[in-house]
């Protein structure tokens, strides 16, 4: 986790904190000898506050604050996608900008509603499922392959491997609407599907699980649910013949990485400031100029971190 | 008297003719220099002509006896005569005629009258047998002339009037007003009827049955008005004093001149008239002076030229040509039209299936799609040019079934591609000069890569315009002064000319200049030119070309440089003098009509409009005959349909290959496949090694063999089989194939080629994906569909490589169980430890951390409060 280092530094001000607090007018008296043990229990306590702040903060983010980002993503698009189709602008492939809504999805055996974007990349994915770009779109003759995450950011597959056979799946795209049926959930070592008959869509969600106590939190086994309709819409030839790595199930993007030395040089600078401010201002003022940036930051590396882990998780 | 004999194949007098065209395969330097015009005709053509008279000149004694002038046994020769096109140029010639005087440099038209002897060659409408009805036998008012001159002798003095002391005319065609019953009037034809004065007209009867009197220009038919769109193709052609001449002959269909009429329904016939004077009766006592002029010899040389156009004796000069003297020496040639291009649109209500790409197919093509449309059996195909990069985008991306390439471009969808190879041709550099001196047409040009360099790279200045263009204003102004270009084409005129400073290109992609670029890039010496080495007579390479990278598919026009003048017109409209003088063009058609006409593209030529007060810059006019010089980069398929004529490319130093058959076989045999399904290709640096020709090129039907519409693969593989067995087949034919092609066969160096094909045909009509060696090894074509591998697209990539025709190979119907007879492989297990583990580690160690920070914090406060 190369997110733990610069993450102390904000928390360098709490140790400046006590002092003026209890010490104000013994100013001359600043450089007190405080013995060894003394010396040692502060940077034992400030250290495990900085790791337990950072740890609880992703994994807050992770589980519950990317689910807000995702939920309010999902309405943007929802609202597009609604506006696209009635417009008959909404895509029909073969190649969809990345991020764009292609499809909706719904469940009504488990209560999913998702927007499906273009893209299977780590990053896409947090805005919602996403459809792998050498696939047909959901709905089309031949096999579409939809991602979702399984534990962060909504989570909003989390439940597709608890999907029975012949359960319902609805497809809402530009061509119309399809009824997918459920024909099996595949783990690793079970067959894969038949092949399609003519004119037949499948449509294939990806997603991940666990297994023990912290399974739902700790989803590290792909796993793939097909569900098929007799009869899909014609699909346009021309799909791209590979997807790039980071797009693939279980991928991560290293393409993120430029990306978080940005973020982290802003929270490096962020902490500076705060230090510096600190000498002028009082600890009440500086925490209220600060707290607002430093939330966002926080936020937005953890955003990029994320682009860094798996795909499905 | 006369024997006229129609010869098939194999004819000793048409081998001797024509032998030349192939006498060597290539040419060497010092010795024998190749031939241009001639390359790839066949020495006797299946549908050549030959026919054999003796002509005599008789004259009648004023007592009654006749004298006759000696002899000629004149034996003409027409190398093609079936299933012509429109604008073909067929080989004319003859031996054992008069030798002509009195030269013009322009043969054509009116130009061709003020010689003597010469040998008329036109188009007339009908055949030559008296079994047929009047209306289709060709007569003198059904053969076409572009001027009132050339038809008719309007208000002659009578001692000019030579036509009326005829031998052989009837007495009602020795009159005063002759021609025309009734004679039209002096409305229609203003001062034709003057009185002692002679007239005979010959009208033109058009193809719809209109008489046009020809006594002016107004009655004339509207094809031969002033500047129409073409020029005259009736000529008066030159014997040599050998008795020799041979001349290439445009024929015209009733697309270019619908008055003449011609076509594949309306027969018609080349005739050929050797002009031997007029034949005159007995004159009176004593002779008048017509009869004098009747008996008139000419008064040039054999042999000389004309180039001030002077007058010549009317007996022997082509202008009497309608005279019955003249008109019974005639040779009528029958010749037969092809189908016209649009005729699939006509006959065939089907849809068309569109093929795109090279333009090197398309006279292919033009023969090949009737072969298609009118057999029921077959689908109704329509070649569409455009470049081949286009062609090939649209095939990939599913807009057209089929492109027509000659390289393999980058792909950009997944499906595996076959290239099914369908044409052997290439290109050419054609061009047209004519030798200095009224000598004729030059026809051996030789160029090096060197020259072509030079050319394109726009570093001929073109005129004393060009001087001032910055870094090579010491540049020769054209070829004609480069002395590297005199050095390799002795004789030729070294008067500059902007026509002879640029070589008509394309300015579309195209595998074409990519060949030909690639031809430049593999001579030391002109890349050496290209980046910045001047030649050993210091010409310098245009710096904006200098360091340009090749081979390059699409030649760009980087030129900035606009003259400074005092030119009223230039200083109006400012524009880069290179790019008007290179001007290229979209289509190597229009190259090709460009060199049959002489008219270059180039856009220097200046008018002032007086209606508007301004200058507009247009294209140059047609060059004069006599003085052509043109080069532009043509198909081998034009070169044969248009008779033009091909430079000698040099391949190794001192060497110089023409397109013949051998050149292109040689470089057949040079060509090598990697991979089965995929092009041949052929390295340019073995092609520049000997006889083997470097514009050589196989054009390929590439299509998909994955996901094709199974009705488009049926066609194309119906296509590639098709064309490959009787489009191969030499002839002008519906469905054969055209001269400029070597012809595909299942033995010889083409073998290779036609294994090929018959793969691919194979491959396309499948429509399964085969075992590529070059792709991913990501599929396993047998039976069931692959199992996954790598680690790329394990769950779904077995099922989506082609969702919409497996199903129709193997058993799809059954249900998705496990009962099924294949098994289905097992979904491949992929997992992240990380993704596991990250979420209960972060919340394991930040509660850690928050427990250690409260302990430390426990423990370390009391002391700190203590003190």
């Amino acid at each position: 986790m190369t997110v733990t280092a610069p993450r102390t530094t904000p928390e360098v001000t709490p140790p400046v904190d006590p002092r003026p607090a209890g010490l104000t007018a013994v100013r001359t008296r600043r450089t007190p000898r405080p013995d060894a043990s003394h010396d040692t229990g502060v940077l034992i306590s400030s250290a495990g506050l900085m790791i337990a702040l950072i740890c609880l903060w992703a994994a807050t983010q992770l589980l519950w604050f990317g689910g807000v980002s995702e939920a309010r993503d999902q309405r943007l698009l929802y609202d597009r996608l609604r506006s696209e189709l009635a417009a008959a602008t909404a895509p029909v492939g073969p190649v969809t900008p990345v991020g764009d809504p292609v499809a909706l999805v719904t469940i009504p055996a488990l209560g999913v509603q998702q927007v499906v974007v273009e893209g299977t990349a780590s990053g896409d994915l947090l805005a919602g499922p996403g459809h792998q770009r050498n696939t047909v779109l959901p709905g089309q003759v031949g096999v579409s392959v939809v991602f979702g995450r399984a534990a962060t950011y909504g989570a909003p597959f989390a439940r597709i491997p608890e999907l029975r056979v012949g359960d319902q799946i609805n497809v809402t795209m530009a061509q119309g609407r399809r009824t997918f049926h459920v024909v099996d959930v595949r783990r690793a070592g079970d067959p894969l599907p038949h092949l399609l008959a003519a004119g037949a869509a499948r449509l294939t969600l990806v997603t991940a699980e666990g297994s023990g106590r912290f399974g739902g939190v700790a989803p590290g086994r792909a796993v793939y649910v097909d569900a098929e309709a007799t009869k899909g819409f014609p699909a346009p030839s021309g799909l791209p013949s590979a997807i790039p790595a980071p797009e693939r199930v279980m991928a991560h993007d290293n393409g993120a990485l430029p990306m978080l030395v940005l973020s982290l040089g802003l929270l490096l600078a962020l902490t500076l400031g705060m230090v510096s401010a600190r000498q002028r201002w009082s600890a009440v003022r500086v925490w209220v100029v600060a707290s607002a940036p430093a939330i966002a930051l926080a936020w937005f590396t953890t955003d990029v971190v994320m682009r860094l882990l798996p795909n499905l998780m | 008297m006369s024997s006229l004999r129609r010869r098939t194949a194999g004819l000793a007098a048409a081998a001797l003719a024509l032998g030349a065209g192939l006498a060597g395969t290539s040419a060497h330097a010092s010795a024998s220099p190749s031939r241009g015009g001639v390359l790839l005709a066949k020495p006797v053509h299946s549908s050549s002509w030959t026919g054999t008279k003796v002509l005599t000149r008789t004259f009648t004694a004023a007592d009654g006896t006749t004298v006759s002038l000696p002899a000629h046994k004149v034996t003409v020769t027409v190398d093609r005569t079936q299933n012509l096109r429109s604008r073909e140029r067929v080989r004319v010639s003859w031996k054992g005629a008069q030798p002509s005087a009195a030269r013009a440099s322009n043969p054509y038209g009116e130009n061709g009258l003020l010689q003597e002897y010469p040998v008329v060659v036109m188009e007339c409408r009908g055949l030559d047998d008296p079994q047929l009805p009047a209306k289709r036998q060709i007569s003198p008012q059904t053969c076409w002339t572009g001027s009132v001159a050339e038809r008719s002798q309007v208000t002659r003095s009578p001692g000019e009037a030579t036509w009326s002391h005829d031998l052989f005319a009837t007495p009602g065609e020795k009159g005063r007003l002759t021609g025309m019953v009734p004679f039209p009037d002096a409305q229609k034809c203003p001062g034709a009827d003057t009185a002692g004065y002679y007239t005979h007209l010959t009208p033109y009867v058009a193809a719809k049955g209109k008489v046009y009197p020809a006594c002016t220009a107004a009655t004339m038919p509207p094809e031969a008005a002033v500047g129409a769109a073409f020029p005259p193709n009736e000529i008066a052609a030159f014997t040599d004093q050998n008795g020799r001449g041979s001349v290439q002959f445009e024929v015209r269909t009733d697309t270019e001149n619908e008055s003449l009429g011609c076509s594949h329904s309306v027969a018609c016939s080349i005739v050929v008239i050797p002009i031997a004077g007029l034949s005159c009766d007995q004159p009176a006592t004593p002779p008048s002076p017509v009869d004098a002029a009747c008996r008139k010899g000419g008064q040039f040389l054999p042999g000389s030229s004309n180039f001030a156009n002077q007058g010549v004796d009317q007996a022997v000069s082509p202008a009497l040509w309608w005279s019955p003297s003249n008109w019974r020496n005639r040779f009528s040639i029958p010749i037969t039209f092809g189908l016209p291009p649009d005729t699939c649109d006509v006959l065939d209500p089907r849809p068309p299936t569109g093929f795109y790409g090279s333009e090197l197919l398309a006279e292919a093509a033009l023969q090949w799609s009737p072969a298609y449309c009118l057999n029921k059996q077959r689908f109704k195909f329509q070649m569409n040019v455009m470049s081949d990069a286009a062609g090939w985008n649209l095939m990939e991306t599913g807009g057209g079934p089929a492109a027509e390439v000659s390289s393999p471009h980058p792909k950009v969808v997944s499906d595996p591609v076959g290239f099914a190879p369908t044409a052997v041709t290439g290109f050419s550099i054609g061009y047209v000069i004519d030798k200095p001196g009224n000598k004729g047409e030059y026809t051996q040009l030789r160029l090096d890569p060197r020259l072509i360099a030079k050319l394109l790279t726009q570093s001929y200045l073109g005129s004393d315009l060009g001087r001032g263009h910055p870094g090579i204003g010491g540049n020769p102004l054209s070829l004609l002064s480069d002395p590297e270009f005199q050095k390799l084409n002795p004789g030729l005129s070294t008067n500059d000319t902007e026509a002879a400073s640029t070589l008509l290109s394309l300015s579309i992609q195209s595998d074409v200049i990519k060949q030909l670029t690639d031809y430049i890039a593999h001579d030391k010496q002109a890349m050496a030119f290209v980046d910045g080495k001047p030649d050993p007579w210091g010409m310098k390479v245009n710096p904006s070309y200098r360091g340009l990278k090749l081979p390059r598919s699409e030649w760009p026009l980087l030129d900035t440089y606009v003259p400074k003048t005092q030119n009223d017109c230039r200083r109006q409209h400012p524009a880069v003098y290179f790019n008007e003088l290179a001007a290229p063009v979209s289509t190597m058609s229009t190259i090709a009509e460009s060199l049959l006409d002489a008219w270059p593209q180039i856009q220097t030529r200046c008018d002032f409009d007086l209606s508007t007060n301004s200058f507009k810059l247009g294209r140059i006019d047609p060059q004069p005959y006599g003085s052509r010089f043109m080069l532009g980069v043509v198909t081998l398929g034009d070169v044969a349909r248009y008779g033009l004529r091909s430079a000698a490319l040099e391949t190794k130093s001192g060497t110089y290959v023409g397109p013949t058959k051998s050149s292109l076989s040689a470089a057949v045999r040079l060509a090598k496949q990697a991979h089965q399904l995929q092009p041949f290709s052929m390295d340019m640096r073995d092609l520049r090694s000997g006889h083997a020709y470097p514009g050589s090129m196989i054009v390929y039907t590439a299509a998909r063999l994955q996901n094709l519409d199974k009705a488009d693969a049926t066609k194309v593989a119906q296509f590639i089989r098709v064309s490959t067995t009787q489009g191969q087949r030499p002839g002008s034919g519906n469905g054969q194939l055209p001269e400029g092609f070597l012809p595909i066969r299942d033995r010889g160096v083409t073998k290779k080629l036609f294994v090929s094909a018959r793969q691919v045909a194979t491959a396309v009509a499948a429509q399964k994906a085969p075992a590529t060696p070059s792709g991913p090894p990501s599929q396993t074509p047998a039976g069931p569909p692959a199992t996954p591998s790598g680690g790329d697209l394990p769950s779904d990539a077995p099922t989506d490589a082609a969702p919409s025709t497996q199903p129709s190979a193997t058993p799809a119907k059954l249900p998705p169980s496990d009962t099924a007879a294949a098994p289905m492989p097992p979904t491949q297990a992929l997992s992240s430890r990380l993704s596991k583990g990250l979420i209960p580690a972060l919340l394991l160690l930040g509660l850690l951390g928050l427990g250690v920070s409260a302990a430390s914090r426990f423990f370390v406060r009391p002391p700190r409060r203590s003190r």
